[in-house]
């Protein structure tokens, strides 16, 4: 995926990725990344799990405007199935410009 | 289907199920090495003025599409076309290396399309491409250059001629 990623960063396009193998992230080296350890098949989380997939995605959408150092691989804080997403707070438009 | 096949499933359920197993499939395998600089732009919109394009490596495409060749243990670095609009009415997800059960259930875990339709309704994302893009991940070997060379290079001018002004990437 970061091999893709690469390209289209190369063509002027941002990019953002989700990452759940940290190993392969830090040698393809695309240019910015949030991680999750989370098992495969469930970058965005669990089915049905709306709130979790939602804040999977502002964080993306954060790192991938307030990241400014190419490669950057951010560790997301939620651990599998031990998050409750009721309180999380999303980011501000600021952050997201 | 083929024996070699079977076997790829049955791997691919065990890791999705046992985690530890996993970490030894990924220590394994030795991917791609990228060399010099990393290509790096700023996105050039705000994210509410912003049109998003998704693009994933899940396997995932219509089910009147062309299945990703499973057949070739160096994977199918070929992409899919994807409708945002009709997608999820109609899908199937070809792409034996991780088990696609909970995937089926709600394909937003692993292309949340619905997730980013609700930030668009919200005002949080300016906008969507009406196209996106799907790749089977796995890709090893020979078709590694194809990959680099040709598709993510095609899928990366049609972004561009698209308008799209960022891009979201997922994987499986």
């Amino acid at each position: 995926m970061g091999l893709i990623q690469r390209e289209i960063e190369r063509r002027g396009i941002a990019t953002i990725g989700v990452s759940i193998v940290r190993e392969y992230t830090e040698k393809v080296r695309p240019p910015r990344t949030v991680f999750l350890r989370w098992p495969f098949g469930h970058p965005l989380g669990e089915p049905g799990n709306r709130e979790q997939q939602r804040a999977v995605l502002y964080e993306a959408f954060r790192t991938l405007y307030q990241t400014e150092l190419p490669g950057t691989i951010v560790d997301l804080p939620f651990r599998w199935r031990r998050e409750q997403y009721r309180d999380y707070c999303p980011p501000e438009n600021s952050e997201l410009e | 289907m083929s024996i070699a096949r079977l076997k790829n499933r049955l791997i691919a359920r065990l890791i999705t199920r046992f985690p530890r197993l996993a970490e030894r499939f990924v220590a394994a395998y030795r991917p791609w090495e990228s060399e010099g600089e990393i290509p790096w732009v700023r996105p050039t919109k705000s994210l509410r003025q912003a049109k998003l394009a998704l693009v994933t490596t899940s396997g995932i495409h219509h089910m009147d599409q062309q299945p990703f060749d499973m057949q070739d243990s160096d994977g199918d670095p070929s992409y899919r076309e994807l409708d945002g609009g009709t997608l999820f009415a109609d899908f199937r997800i070809t792409h034996d290396y991780y088990d696609h059960g909970d995937a089926r259930k709600d394909p937003n875990i692993i292309f949340p399309l619905d997730r980013v339709q609700e930030l668009v309704d919200e005002g949080v994302i300016g906008g969507l491409a009406e196209t996106h893009y799907s790749f089977m991940g796995h890709i090893d070997g020979r078709h590694i250059a194809t990959l680099v060379e040709r598709t993510a290079n095609e899928v990366a001018a049609r972004l561009k001629r698209d308008k799209v002004d960022v891009v979201l990437l997922t994987p499986a």
